[in-house]
Parts: C-alpha cells; sequence; structure tokens
C-alpha cells in the first residue's frame, strides 16, 4: 500500500487524527517495517493523541510510533522545548515505556523554545487582549521569530554552557521590556544553565547524518504536527503558526538522502479549528464529544463545522499533491453535510486558487473572502468513502471509525488497487 | 506565573535527566555505600569540621534574603525525610517564591545523627536559592544509624546554627531566620564539649546546657520542630513535653510525612505575615498537593492561631 517513506500531514487546521494515523503505521499490525518517526515542523505545542493497548498519551515531542518502541528524530526543523519533553518522559515512563529519553535523536541545528520565550509569548498575547492571534502560549512564534534577526540558542549550544549561557542572557535582555511589566516569569539563567546541561546529557544529540542512517534501517514515517491550513505561508493570514506545515521541508529532507516519499493527508469527516481564523462550515449548534480538546487560556475554543471539500482541496493543491487519505471520525455523529460552494455578495467560490508561495498579501485576500463566505451545503451520501475519494480525487488508504489503533484499518479500495 | 503546570520546572526538568542517566537521587550515599563503613564521611562540601561560618548573603539580583535552615534527622527511621525533600524541593522554593511567602528565600540543608555513635554526626550545607540546593541534599550522606536510646544530636546542630551562621538578614535588618529541624527524638541530655571539638573544631572546653543552646538560637531563629508521623515516638508524650518545653508552639506534629515541604512553606508564610491559613492551605491544593494541604492544616490546627506568635515563647 505505501510504497515508500510516508509523509504524514494534516490537511485541516489541526486535530485531524494525525497521532493515531502515525501510531498505526508504526505498529505491528501495520507490518511497514518503520525504523523512525521524524518530526519535521512545530515543537511543544503539537498535542497527537494516541489510545492503544489501553494506554493512552498525547504525543508533543515524542513522535506517535513511541509506543511500538519506533524511535523519534527531532530534525532540524523542530522547535525543541527541553522541560516539557523531561514532563512528556515522565507520563510515557508511567505508561510503561522503558526509558523514553534513549527513543531520542535530536538534531543539534534545531531550535531551543526556552521559559524566556514562553514569558515573551504570553506577555505578548496578553497584551493583544481581545485580537489574539490563538497562541498556544507555548513560545513557538517567539522562538521561530527571534532566530530570524538573533544568534538563537539551539540544541547543540546545551552541550556548550558558556555558549548558551551568553545567549541566553541576550534573550532575557531582548526580552526584558515584554516580560518585566507582566505577570511572567522565569527561573534564574544559572538554573536554566544546568538544566539544559543535564539534558544535552541525556539526550543523543546528531548532526543531518542521523536521517540516512535510519533510512538505511527501514522505513520513515514524517509526522507533521499542525494542519496544512495553517502554514505560515499557506495559511489564511494572520491566523497561522510560525511553521511550515505543508510538506516541502519533509520532502527537502527526503531529497538530501536521495530518496522519496508518499504523502498520506489526514482529515476527519468534518472540520475543526482551535481558537481564532476563518471556519466558513462552522456550526456553533454541533456539541461532538471532544475529549481530548479543551478551550486552553491561550488557545481559545475548540470550534467544529461540517465537512469543507473547498478547503481541503486548497490543502492538497498548496501540499504540492498528496498521494492517500487517512480519514477519521467517521463515527462521529452528526456529520451528514458537506459544503458545495460558498455564497459570496452576489457570486459563488468552489474553488481557492494557491497563490504565489510567501504572498502574505494573497494570503489575506483569502482571509476576508473566508471571512464573507456562507457555505451551500449538501448531504454526504450513506456510502461516504468514494464520494470522498471523488470529492478529494485521492485514494483513502486508511479509515477510523473510532480513537483507538484497533479502529484504524487499511481500505479494501487501497487492497485493490495495491 | 511562567508555567502552565506547577511541575514544568527546570528543576524537576534536570532531576529527570539525571535520571535518566541512572544518577542516584543521594548519589553520595550510593558512592559510600562501596566504602567500608569505617572510612565513612561527610562530603566535603558538607563537612562543618572547621568551617569558620557558613552565610546567608544579600546579592544584587536578591537583596532582601532570607535564610531558611532544613536540617533533618537521618538516622533509620528519618530516611525517608530527605527523600521527601528532595522530590518536593521544587515545590518547596516555588511555593516560598511564587506564592510571595518569601521574597528572596535561601535554604540550607543539613542532617542530624547522633554523634555518641555515628560515623557522621552532622552535616551542614550552604544557603542557596537555586538548583545548588538539590546538589546539596544529593550529597548528603545518609547513614541511617543511631543508638537506641532516644536521643539524637540536635543540640550539636543548634550549637553549629548559633555560632556559625553569618545572615544579612540578621545583620543588616536585624531579622530572623527559620530553622526547622525534622525528627523523632529527644535532645541529648546536654551538648558535649567533646563532640564540639570533634565535629565541629571549636576548642570548647566544657558541655553546655540544652536550653541554653536553644535560648541563644532563639534570639535569631524561628526555631521549629517537626516531629512527622513515621516511628512509634509519635504518640510519645516524652518527645512533645521535651520540644513544648524548649520550643513552645513552635513544635508541630505532622500526621503525614509526604507534607513536610507544604508544611515548611506554609509556616513561613504564615510567620511572614503573607498568608493566612486558609488561603495558605487552598494554595496548596492550587499547586496539586490536596492531600498534602489536609495534613499540614492538621498540624497547624493544633497549635491554631498562635503560630503567629513571633518570638519563640518563653524561650
Amino acid at each position: 500500500m505505501f510504497r515508500s517513506h510516508i509523509i504524514v500531514v494534516d490537511l485541516g487546521f489541526g486535530d485531524a487524527g494525525k497521532g493515531a494515523t502515525v501510531d498505526w503505521l508504526c505498529s505491528a499490525e501495520a507490518g511497514l517495517g518503520v525504523a523512525a518517526v521524524v518530526r519535521f515542523n512545530g515543537g511543544a505545542q503539537a498535542a497527537h493523541n494516541v489510545i492503544a493497548e489501553g494506554r493512552h498519551h498525547t504525543f508533543a515531542q515524542f513522535g506517535s510510533g513511541t509506543f511500538s518502541g519506533v524511535p523519534t528524530l527531532l530534525s532540524r526543523h523542530m522547535l525543541v522545548e527541553p522541560i516539557a519533553l523531561a514532563g512528556e518522559a515522565r507520563q510515557l515512563a508511567a505508561l510503561g515505556v522503558p526509558d523514553p529519553l534513549s527513543l531520542l535523536r535530536i538534531d543539534g541545528r534545531a531550535l531551543l523554545t526556552t521559559p524566556i520565550h514562553i514569558a515573551a509569548n504570553r506577555a505578548r498575547e496578553d497584551a493583544r487582549g481581545s485580537s489574539r492571534h490563538g497562541s498556544c502560549g507555548r513560545g513557538i512564534g517567539e522562538t521561530a521569530w527571534y532566530a530570524l534577526e538573533h544568534d538563537a540558542p539551539t540544541v547543540s549550544d546545551c552541550l556548550h554552557p558558556k555558549v548558551l549561557r551568553v545567549k541566553l542572557q541576550a534573550l532575557a535582555a531582548h526580552y526584558g521590556p515584554l516580560i518585566a511589566p507582566s505577570e511572567h516569569r522565569y527561573e534564574p539563567i544559572a538554573d536554566l544553565v544546568d538544566m539544559y546541561s543535564e539534558f544535552a546529557l541525556a539526550v543523543r544529540i546528531v548532526g543531518g547524518e542521523q536521517l540516512a542512517r535510519f533510512a538505511r534501517r527501514g522505513r520513515l514515517v514524517f509526522e507533521g504536527a499542525q494542519g496544512v491550513l495553517l502554514d505560515e505561508w499557506r495559511g489564511f493570514h494572520p491566523h497561522t503558526t510560525w511553521s511550515t506545515v505543508e510538506p516541502r521541508n519533509a520532502h527537502a529532507m527526503l531529497a538530501e538522502i536521495g530518496t522519496t516519499g508518499d504523502v498520506l493527508g489526514v482529515t476527519r469527516t468534518y472540520m475543526t479549528r482551535h481558537g481564532a481564523g476563518p471556519l466558513p462550515t462552522e456550526d456553533p449548534t454541533r456539541h461532538l464529544p471532544e475529549p481530548h480538546n479543551t478551550t486552553g487560556r491561550y488557545q481559545g475554543e475548540f470550534r467544529s463545522g461540517h465537512f469543507d471539500p473547498i478547503l481541503l482541496r486548497y490543502a492538497i493543491a498548496v501540499s504540492g499533491g498528496i498521494d492517500g487519505l487517512a480519514i477519521t471520525h467517521l463515527d462521529a455523529p452528526g456529520t451528514r453535510y458537506a459544503a458545495t460552494v460558498y455564497a459570496i455578495h452576489d457570486g459563488i467560490v468552489d474553488h481557492l486558487a494557491p497563490g504565489r508561495w510567501q504572498d502574505l498579501d494573497h494570503q489575506q485576500r483569502l482571509t476576508d473572502l473566508l471571512g464573507m463566505a456562507e457555505p451551500i451545503l449538501t448531504e454526504m451520501p450513506e456510502d461516504v468513502m468514494p464520494w470522498l475519494e471523488q470529492e478529494l480525487d485521492t485514494p483513502v488508504l486508511l479509515a477510523a471509525d473510532g480513537p483507538t489503533r484497533k479502529h484504524r484499518t487499511p481500505t479494501t479500495t487501497t487492497i485493490a488497487a495495491a | 506565573m511562567g508555567y502552565g503546570n506547577w511541575d514544568d520546572t527546570a528543576y524537576r526538568a534536570a532531576k529527570t535527566f539525571r535520571a535518566s542517566r541512572g544518577l542516584d537521587d543521594f548519589g553520595y550515599t550510593a558512592e559510600m555505600r562501596g566504602v567500608p563503613y569505617a572510612d565513612w564521611q561527610a562530603h566535603p562540601t558538607l563537612d562543618p569540621l572547621g568551617v569558620a561560618a557558613r552565610e546567608c548573603r544579600d546579592s544584587a539580583e536578591h537583596g532582601n534574603s532570607l535564610p531558611i535552615a532544613v536540617l533533618f534527622d537521618v538516622t533509620g527511621s528519618m530516611g525517608r525525610v530527605p527523600r521527601i525533600m528532595q522530590s518536593k524541593l521544587g515545590k518547596l522554593h516555588g511555593l516560598l517564591r511564587r506564592k510571595g511567602y518569601a521574597d528572596d528565600p535561601q535554604i540550607l540543608f543539613g542532617a542530624i545523627g547522633d554523634a555518641d555513635c555515628d560515623r557522621v554526626p552532622l552535616q551542614v550545607g550552604q544557603f542557596e536559592s537555586d538548583n545548588r540546593m538539590d546538589d546539596q541534599l544529593r550529597a548528603i550522606l545518609l547513614e541511617g544509624g543511631g543508638g537506641g536510646q532516644k536521643s539524637e544530636s540536635y543540640e550539636l546542630a543548634g550549637y553549629f546554627m548559633a555560632t556559625h551562621i553569618v545572615t544579612d538578614a540578621w545583620e543588616k535588618r536585624h531579622k530572623k531566620g527559620y530553622l526547622f529541624l525534622i525528627g523523632d527524638e529527644l535532645n541529648k541530655p546536654k551538648l558535649a564539649s567533646r563532640h564540639i571539638r570533634s565535629v565541629i573544631g571549636d576548642g570548647v572546653r566544657r558541655d553546655i546546657s540544652v536550653e541554653s543552646i536553644y535560648r541563644e538560637l532563639a534570639e535569631r531563629w524561628h526555631v521549629y520542630y517537626i516531629l512527622p508521623n513515621q516511628s512509634s515516638y509519635y504518640h510519645d508524650p516524652e518527645i512533645a513535653d521535651h520540644w513544648r518545653g524548649l520550643l513552645g508552639q513552635h513544635f508541630l506534629k505532622l500526621d503525614d510525612p509526604a507534607a513536610v515541604c507544604e508544611l515548611i512553606a506554609l509556616t513561613i508564610g504564615l510567620a511572614e505575615g503573607r498568608v493566612d491559613v486558609d488561603s495558605g492551605l487552598a494554595d496548596l491544593r492550587d499547586v496539586g498537593s490536596a492531600a498534602e494541604a489536609a495534613a499540614v492544616g492538621k498540624a497547624l490546627a493544633a497549635t491554631g492561631p498562635r503560630i503567629r506568635a513571633l518570638p519563640s515563647g518563653r524561650n
């Protein structure tokens, strides 16, 4: 069913089920011989729920193949937050994963998200008041933004406490005026440096050669974080994340080691969005149970709307096309409708045109357009899978009618096609 | 404040990373296990012999240092308390700082044994305000000795605290520090001068009465004795009478040894006038110490509002 390495991306705004998909791909049941899960975007704000063999964990920095003992490579595109990583390691150990930190390889070039970034993020978001961007309050945006203009701390700096101290002091000085008047604080830099030194001794910090090393052992699964519709350049500006969510970085990493991968796009049978920004098919009367997604202080409420092939086709287009679909939440009740077109003023829209890459004016125009879009809904057929394949012009490779690993099955279509 | 979860601290993270490398929480004790008992000695950073003074000083960053000394009995059954202190250290310091119970707490850890029969009857670290506190705890030798005579050398520790500690709090502001003794036995009947000579190195020639040690100590310290419930002496009236006689209402009985950090934090918050019992207990529940809050509430209820009486009673 999969010919090569697999890149898993969420085609919506996140929360579609990437974690559970990656868990299944890595499991013995799937038999795909996965050598490593590679994280290629985002940071500690990821929340990938996996329920398998009576265990539940919300994966943030560890890859979602961890329950199957598959190692994780945090690539240079990741924003690494060691304090949260330690907390996650403790949670995984409590769930019976032996020595979780030994499963990690971390690229030394990855940026470090520190408590200083987190305090700055929260201070800035508090100051925005009611016009929040929908930030998670985990310092992701500040990490990416600071690194554009400054010599930002990286994972490999943790091996050099003197270098790290200087960088942290510069970071603290930079953010002093923002943080000081806020309610947010962070621990003394000396304590942070000590902790980061311990971190460097406890995990394996690697270079660019690690990816090829894993690839020689077996299949790679690239686990995307968040959703393509939140992509920094392709999402609906300004309600985006400071991260390249679409698969270009994963493709580039595979190209560096002389190989390619298939893209598996994940979507629910309806749309969700955590926090602010356009969601044209939003229906506030829908109250689906959402056990693992709650309203966050910094992220805002969890919203839900009808299936939206217009948005999903846009996500597929800006991803450079995809090779297969993983459809989740087929068991969710009351998800019978889908948008056919949007009504706008006196016209209709059935297609969102991708602009030039990194053209934020274009993205802002899309946001404005979606802000006035009224979706025209149609009822989805009872046998929804062929219809979904047709609407998105992509075969469904994996279907899930529940939250756990057991609920995931490769589809008959897939078997026939293979 | 800066963290979504109380446990998201650099301290906890560092501990997790260390543990993953298989480092024992009490690395020095583990090291000594490989050495013949006769050669056991205090870690150099904790050995009181020949120490002129441990200092608690203000710094540019922390201009209002408040000295807090926590000395626990490390004999036999008390071994659990240092482990609890270590596992909850981040919480103690966090409560003091973030809940505003104390501005610039500096904490010193020490350990008390039996000078009549232990190899290492007294260990005293330094005042620290950061992760070095954790290093100090890891360097404590949990000798686990003690005699069977229902007494430990608390008075020897008291002597050191009264005579070998210098604090800016006292020298600049005339402000007392906090000394918590945690144990389950009596003082020795008197402080033997030979113990002072051999353990601390002062050329003292006359034995000293226990009462006079605590009287002198009370001039610069709020002294508390915490008796955690884990030994046969918890209900022994002789222990309670002995310590109440010395410290008055500053003798605290604690049902649940796991709550010792929380009890210390709240006791300081109360004495500093920064919090009342009810909101302090609510703070504890806030930070996930619900069970501990119940034990602390009980420990403090036994002394009631008198806990706010500042000087330690008649002493």
